[in-house]
C-alpha cells in the first residue's frame, strides 16, 4: 500500500512516515503543495494525506487540481481549522475525509484503513481473541467457555474493541463510534474510563491472561501480551 | 465654496444660522416700521391738504376775464411751513384746468377725473404727476357760483421720505452693528457651550488601554452634555471591565496551559537523565500524551468558547421535552452516579418542552450535572427538579449534597478556569471550563444559569431555559 503525505512541517511529516512505515505502509513525502500535487499526478498511490497550511500552493488548490485532473485517489485532509464550514468546504472540494490536529495516530489509523476499505465487503472477522469468544448478533460473549455478563455499553465497547484486535483505540474513537457523541468532552472521558475499568473486572479479572490493555496517554487496546 | 458647502463646525453654523435669521427679522421689522411711518406721515399731510383745500376754497374768485384765480394772501392761512410745496390745481367737471398754482407750473397732478371724485367729502389717495413724480393727493367738489368746480391740493412725497429719512438711515446702519454684535454673543456663547465637548475630546483622546481606568469630565449630572459624558463613562466602565476580564482570562488561560507543558518538559527531562527499561520508557511517554490531552482539552474548549464570544456558532432551534434530555444526560453518567452510590431523582413536569438547540443545550446539562457528581461525596444525592417559572420559561434545577460553595464565590464559579478552593481542585480534573461553556450555551439559548449555595449545604444549580407547554402551570 503507498501513501503520500504532503506535510511542510518536518517534524510532522516524519513522525507520519514513521508511524504509517511502522503499519507496513510505503510511505513518500512532499514538502510543498507543487511537489505534492507532481508527485500524486505522476505516480500511483492508494491514499493521500494532504495538509491543508502549506506553502505557495495550499491544500485546497492541490486537491482541486487533482480532482480536476480526475484523479480518484483518496484524500486524507490534515488540519488545524476544524469549523463545520472548513470541514464542507474540504469535503467539497473532493477530500474523501478530514481529520483535526491534534489527532490520536489510532484515529488516523482507523480512517485509513476506512477510506482503503471503501468500497471493498468488510472481510467477516471472528470476534475471537485467545480464549474470549463473541456472538456479536446473539449478544452472547464467553471467555474460557464461561459467559460474561456484560451491559449493553459494556457489550458494544467490547465488540468494538474485538472488531479491532491488538489496534489502540483512543478515547475519541469510543466517544464517536460507540457512545455515538458528536464531541468528545471531559464528562465524557470520565464515562468512557469508569466503563473500561468495569469491563476490565468482568473480562480479565478472574483470569491470569489480561486482554483489555490502557494504553497510557493513547487509549486502549484488546490484545494477547507475550507472556 | 461657502454658501453651498454647510460649515463643519458647530459653532460657526450656529453663529450663521442666527446672524441670518436675525437679519431677517431686521428686515421684516424695518420695512413694517417704514411702512407705518410713512403711513401715519401720509395721513398728517392729508389732513394738512384738507385744511389747505378749505382755505383755497375760501380765496377762490373769478377775475375780470372770468378765469378762476386765488387770492394771494393765502399763504398767510396756512401755518404750515411746507406750505410753499403745495401743488394746487383746479378743474371743471369736463377735465378743463382753470387754474394752477406757480409750484405746479404746466404740470398736471391725479389725470382724469375719476368718477366720483371729492363728490362726498375729501377724496384722498397717492398718485403722481404728469412727470411722475409720487405724490399725495387730496380733491373735492365744491360749487363756484353755479359752476361746480374740482380743487386738488397735492405734496410731493418726497417730503415724507425727507421726513423719515433720518430715522431709516439710522436704521439701517445700525443693522450690522446689531447683527455683528448678536453675531459675536451666539460665537462667545456657543463657544461656551461647547467647551465641556472639547474637553471631552482632549481627555477621551488620552484614553488608552493602559489608562482605561479614566472617565471624561462631567461638570454637571443634567444636561444634554452631562448625560452624553455619562453615558460615554458607563460605557468605558463596560469596557474596561471586560478588558480587565479579558486580562485575567489571558493569564488563567497562559497559566493553565503552562502546567502541563511543565510537566511534559520535566518529564522528557528526566527521562533522558536515566537509563530505563523500554517499558518505563513507554511509561514516560504515555504520561507525556496525557498531558498533550489535558492540553488538547483545553484548547477545544477555548476554541469553542472563543468562537462563541465571536458569535460563530450557529444554532439549530427546535422544541424538545426537557425531562428527557435530563434523563438521558443521566444516562449517561449513570456509571459515574453509581459508582458513587449517589442517588439521583428527577421530579417535575415530563411534558414542559424547550425551544433552543438540543445538542448545546444537552452539553450544558452534562456539564452541570458532571459538576455536581463530581462533588457529591459517594452515598449522597443528586435531585433534579423541573418546573414552570411563568408562562414561557422552565427552571431545571439540580442540587447536589457536596461540600457547596460560599455565597459570594457562587457568581465566580462559571468564569474561565476559576476553581475555588484548593480541596476542590483536587478532586476536580476537568479543564476548568465545563460550567463556562454551560452558562455560553444557556445564554445563547435565551436562558439564563445560576447557583444558590451556601458552605456546607451543597449547591443548587438552576437553568432556566425558553418553555413550550408551560401556560396554564403558573
Amino acid at each position: 500500500m503507498r501513501v503520500l503525505i504532503v506535510e511542510d512541517e518536518e517534524k510532522m511529516a516524519r513522525a507520519l512516515r514513521a508511524g504509517l512505515e511502522a503499519e507496513e505502509f510505503s510511505v513518500s513525502v512532499a514538502a510543498t503543495g507543487e511537489e505534492g500535487f507532481f508527485l500524486a499526478s505522476t505516480e500511483d498511490y492508494d491514499l493521500v494525506i494532504l495538509d491543508l497550511m502549506l506553502p505557495a500552493r495550499d491544500g485546497m488548490e492541490v486537491l482541486a487540481a487533482l480532482r480536476r485532473k480526475n484523479l480518484s485517489v483518496p484524500v486524507l485532509i490534515l488540519t488545524s481549522k476544524d469549523t463545520i464550514e472548513d470541514r464542507v468546504r474540504g469535503l467539497d472540494a473532493g477530500a474523501d475525509d478530514y481529520l483535526v490536529k491534534p489527532f490520536a495516530f489510532s484515529e488516523l489509523l482507523a480512517r485509513i484503513r476506512a477510506l482503503l476499505r471503501r468500497g471493498k465487503p468488510e472481510p467477516s472477522i471472528a470476534l475471537k481473541l485467545a480464549d474470549l469468544e463473541m456472538d456479536a448478533a446473539g449478544r452472547v460473549v464467553a471467555r474460557g467457555g464461561k459467559e460474561l455478563s456484560l451491559t449493553a455499553r459494556e457489550f458494544d465497547l467490547l465488540e468494538y474493541l474485538l472488531r479491532q484486535p491488538g489496534r489502540v483505540v483512543s478515547r475519541e474513537m469510543l466517544a464517536r463510534d460507540v457512545w455515538r457523541e458528536t464531541a468528545r468532552y471531559t464528562p465524557l472521558d470520565n464515562v468512557i474510563d469508569v466503563h473500561i475499568a468495569h469491563l476490565r473486572r468482568k473480562l480479565d479479572e478472574p483470569f491470569n491472561k489480561k486482554l483489555l490493555h490502557t494504553v497510557r496517554g493513547v487509549g486502549f487496546v484488546l490484545r494477547e501480551e507475550p507472556s | 465654496m461657502w454658501p453651498l458647502r454647510r460649515p463643519k463646525r458647530i459653532r460657526t453654523r450656529l453663529t450663521l444660522y442666527y446672524a441670518a435669521m436675525l437679519a431677517g427679522v431686521l428686515a421684516l421689522y424695518f420695512g413694517s416700521v417704514s411702512l407705518l411711518l410713512f403711513w401715519q406721515a401720509s395721513n398728517v399731510l392729508k389732513g394738512l391738504a384738507a385744511e389747505d383745500l378749505e382755505t383755497v376754497k375760501g380765496l377762490l374768485y373769478y377775475d375780470d376775464d372770468g378765469h378762476v384765480d386765488v387770492r394771494e394772501d393765502y399763504h398767510h392761512h396756512s401755518d404750515w411751513k411746507q406750505v410753499q410745496e403745495r401743488l394746487l390745481e383746479i378743474l371743471s367737471l369736463d377735465g378743463t384746468i382753470l387754474y394752477r398754482n406757480e409750484r405746479l407750473g404746466d404740470r398736471t397732478i391725479g389725470g382724469p377725473i375719476f368718477p366720483g371724485e371729492g363728490v362726498h367729502g375729501y377724496s384722498g389717495r397717492t398718485a403722481k404727476m404728469s412727470d411722475g413724480t409720487p405724490i399725495i393727493l387730496i380733491s373735492r367738489q365744491y360749487d363756484l357760483r353755479g359752476q361746480t368746480i374740482l380743487i386738488r391740493v397735492g405734496y410731493s412725497q418726497d417730503l415724507i421720505w425727507n421726513e423719515l429719512r433720518g430715522t431709516l438711515l439710522v436704521l439701517i446702519l445700525a443693522s450690522p452693528l446689531i447683527l455683528a454684535a448678536v453675531a459675536y454673543a451666539v460665537y462667545a456663547t456657543v463657544g461656551r457651550a461647547l467647551d465641556p465637548v472639547s474637553k471631552m475630546a482632549h481627555r477621551a483622546e488620552q484614553i488608552n488601554s493602559e489608562r482605561l481606568n479614566e472617565r471624561l469630565p462631567v461638570e454637571s449630572e443634567e444636561g444634554e452634555l452631562g448625560h452624553l459624558a455619562g453615558v460615554f463613562n458607563a460605557m468605558l466602565s463596560r469596557i474596561e471591565q471586560s478588558f480587565e476580564q479579558l486580562k485575567r482570562f489571558t493569564a488563567d488561560a497562559s497559566h493553565e496551559l503552562r502546567t502541563p507543558l511543565a510537566a511534559i518538559r520535566s518529564i522528557g527531562e528526566v527521562a533522558l537523565e536515566e537509563n530505563a527499561t523500554p517499558a518505563q520508557y513507554r511509561d514516560t511517554i504515555g504520561s507525556m500524551l496525557e498531558e498533550v490531552n489535558r492540553l488538547t482539552a483545553i484548547v477545544e474548549s477555548l476554541l469553542t468558547l472563543s468562537r462563541a464570544d465571536a458569535g460563530q456558532i450557529n444554532l439549530q432551534v427546535s422544541v424538545f421535552p426537557l425531562a428527557a434530555l435530563v434523563r438521558e444526560s443521566a444516562a449517561l453518567l449513570e456509571v459515574l452516579i453509581e459508582d458513587k452510590q449517589i442517588t439521583f431523582t428527577l421530579a417535575g413536569d415530563e411534558s414542559v418542552g424547550v425551544q433552543g438547540d438540543r445538542l448545546y443545550i444537552r452539553q450544558a446539562v452534562i456539564n452541570v450535572l458532571h459538576n455536581a457528581v463530581k462533588f457529591t461525596p459517594p452515598g449522597g444525592s443528586i435531585s433534579a427538579r423541573i418546573q414552570c417559572d411563568g408562562d414561557s420559561r422552565v427552571e431545571l434545577s439540580i442540587r447536589d449534597t457536596g461540600p457547596g460553595i460560599p455565597p459570594e464565590q457562587s457568581s465566580r464559579v462559571f468564569e474561565r478556569f476559576v476553581r475555588l478552593d484548593e480541596s476542590r481542585t483536587s478532586v476536580n480534573t476537568g479543564s476548568g471550563l465545563g460550567l463556562s461553556v454551560a452558562r455560553w450555551a444557556v445564554q445563547a439559548n435565551d436562558g439564563e444559569i445560576g447557583v444558590t449555595s451556601t458552605l456546607g449545604t451543597g449547591c443548587n444549580f438552576w437553568i432556566r431555559l425558553p418553555a413550550v407547554g408551560c401556560s396554564g402551570h403558573g
